[in-house]
């Protein structure tokens, strides 16, 4: 396969999605302008100004229609997806780190981080509600004391959010009242990534602590474990077969301070079932920080801290392959 | 906006960049030195880029000039697919460019969208993987290092435990006590000589010679070639060493097949070096971590893995 390259942004890749049909991939950096490609070619359609720091992640809804961005520049947006237009901004005490649509695209929710002595907060809006926006008066602000989230998703038919915290913790937050249904802790450090499967009953979720973990979403419970040597900083999910893509790495800043050394910026596919790796795609010639699946599963992206995001196209070989067990 | 047709027509062009960009040297008009085609170039107007598109391939050609002050003209082909796509996607294919791709025209723009070179997916085994993990524990390595290290025979256990203890620990405090007051070694291992070791194989039970060694045949030719895995080399022996003080001292890590000690052919003094052919490469080995730094005549051992003799 000969992968595309996209070159849009000057630093480490953040987050990269696609949209819900595939044909927009979407890409946020540690630079302040998140992009939008098509990713048949990898023309670029786009860029969203205006953001002043880093932007952590980033989520567009299922019509395509807008698109939410969170950075550290205490803000959190949400853009118009066709003409880059900003719609409007929410101001945070601190850095937002994770935010997302629901399902439904008309509520969202973001997380901000623990700094400054503020406690992080999880807090949705409805954005149809005018008052909500121009209140800065959330449908709900959940208060998170404990460790701090550090990545999130929408689960159960919109009926609560998964946050995975910088402990290594998993919790459920019910959307009607707040509170905390359930919390798990399987792995031992920071959740880098979580990502849902295509029904959305399942997730997969990527840790410092060099394995990625699969969950059932709904009663958190532990189904499997891809075990890899190094961080794995996301996982993703193929919606077209039982396969799970890692992707991660060692920091360069860090390999002074750990045992593995540098290099191997694979990207590492799983069995989902089997638990066992297959295959490997190198490219990156730095940590890998996200990767996304293409909605029909032909094709997968990653994006690296080397600041380039690879649309990979796979070969008929991925298909004919067949797992021997 | 004009509304995009419904799927049964090819609705939007696509363009796939092909992979054969040609970088073709332009030869610069005025050749006498670089400086003068620097100049040259620099007078000279860059012929616009030109566009070309038949059927289904764009051709664009541009000209640049490059590090080296010549001109460059770069062929792009592209191949123009229409594919049939649902309409929302339609739809969005025909957005106008915003942010910083606003000025850009249709079709990916080079400085944002490269090919790269064919890569493949590399498809593990299990095999494979688990020897690769083994590489990578940081642990395995550890296992290789002994935390204890006994005095004797440096073996990977305590020096009470040594089983060498009764053998080559006389040897060395005989050798201590004679370095003391001065006397030659050769005294020294003369002195230990009364307490010869007892002739034991290592493993205290005999072990017919045909069964010796890992994968030896059966019996053994006369005519055989020196096994040179199980030969070690020791070095700074002194002048006074004879081929039974080498017997003695490395007898007890086990048998020894033939000792050869370079004397000078006139003198017959020892040349300083001397080889040991062990039965079994366990046995050299574990001679050379104990005798190597081995303080012996007052001079300090060297013992190593002879090399093989085509080498030399």
């Amino acid at each position: 396969m000969k992968p595309l390259m996209l070159q849009g942004h000057t630093r480490a890749i953040t987050q990269i999605r696609y949209n819900r049909e595939g044909d927009l991939l979407f890409s946020c950096a540690k630079d302040t302008k998140p992009c939008v490609w098509y990713s048949l070619n990898g023309e670029r359609l786009g860029t969203y100004n205006g953001h002043n720091g880093a932007v952590w992640a980033m989520d567009v809804d299922w019509q395509t229609t807008k698109v939410l961005t969170a950075a550290a520049d205490n803000s959190a947006r949400l853009w118009d997806c066709e003409t880059g237009k900003q719609l409007f901004q929410w101001d945070t005490n601190n850095a937002v780190r994770t935010c997302g649509f629901s399902y439904s695209g008309d509520t969202i929710m973001f997380c901000t981080d623990r700094q400054m002595g503020y406690n992080p907060t999880l807090d949705i809006y409805d954005i149809r509600a005018g008052e909500q926006l121009a209140n800065n008066a959330p449908l709900l602000s959940i208060p998170i004391d404990g460790p701090k989230v550090t990545s999130a998703v929408w689960g159960g038919l919109d009926e609560y959010i998964i946050t995975g915290h910088e402990s290594g913790e998993f919790s459920q937050f019910d959307v009607k009242s707040g509170e905390r249904v359930r919390n798990v802790k399987v792995h031992t450090k920071q959740i880098n990534d979580i990502q849902l499967n295509k029904d959305r009953t399942m997730f997969v979720s990527a840790s410092k602590d060099t394995n990625a973990m699969l969950f059932d979403a709904d009663s958190l419970d532990h189904l499997k474990t891809y075990k890899t040597e190094r961080p794995v900083n996301s996982a993703a999910m193929s919606p077209r077969m039982d396969h799970v893509v890692l992707g991660g790495g060692q920091e360069a800043m860090q390999v002074t301070t750990t045992s593995t050394r540098i290099g191997k910026f694979d990207a590492r596919f799983f069995h989902l079932i089997f638990e066992e790796e297959f295959g490997r795609v190198k490219g990156h010639f730095g940590p890998i920080n996200s990767v996304a699946f293409h909605p029909d599963g032909r094709s997968y992206s990653s994006g690296g801290e080397d600041g380039y995001v690879r649309v990979h196209y796979f070969d008929p070989q991925y298909f004919e392959f067949e797992f021997e067990f | 906006m004009p509304s995009v047709e419904p799927d049964n027509k090819p609705s939007w062009a696509d363009q796939v960049e092909d992979l054969d960009d040609d970088v073709d040297d332009v030869p610069t008009t005025s050749g006498s030195s670089k400086v003068d085609a620097l100049i040259a170039i620099s007078d000279e107007e860059l012929p616009p880029p030109e566009e070309v598109i038949d059927g289904d391939t764009k051709i664009i050609t541009e000209y640049s000039i490059n590090d080296e002050g010549k001109k460059i003209k770069i062929i792009r082909t592209y191949r123009v697919e229409t594919r049939k796509a649902s309409k929302t996607i339609a739809r969005r294919k025909a957005w106008p460019k915003f942010g910083e791709s606003e000025y850009e025209g249709p079709g990916p723009n080079p400085s944002t969208t490269a090919i790269c070179d064919d890569i493949f997916m590399t498809f593990v085994t299990n095999k494979e993987e688990a020897l690769n993990e083994k590489e990578e524990d940081p642990m395995a390595k550890l296992k290789g290092t002994r935390i204890v290290q006994c005095r004797i025979c440096k073996g990977d256990h305590w020096t009470t435990k040594c089983p060498y203890k009764d053998t080559l620990g006389p040897i060395q405090e005989e050798l201590d006590k004679s370095d003391k007051p001065g006397e030659a070694g050769a005294a020294g291992a003369s002195g230990a000589e009364g307490q010869a070791p007892p002739a034991r194989a290592p493993g205290g039970k005999y072990v017919p010679p045909s069964l010796r060694g890992a994968n030896r045949g059966p019996g053994e030719s006369m005519q055989q070639r020196r096994d040179d895995q199980a030969t070690i080399r020791v070095t700074n022996l002194s002048e006074d060493t004879r081929e039974s003080d080498l017997q003695e001292l490395f007898r007890p890590f086990g048998a020894i097949s033939r000792i050869y000690l370079a004397k000078d052919k006139v003198t017959h003094q020892s040349k300083g070096f001397a080889f040991i052919n062990f039965h079994r490469r366990e046995d050299a080995a574990r001679a050379i971590t104990g005798v190597n730094g081995f303080g012996y005549d007052n001079l300090i051992l060297n013992v190593e893995w002879a090399r093989p003799s085509t080498q030399q």
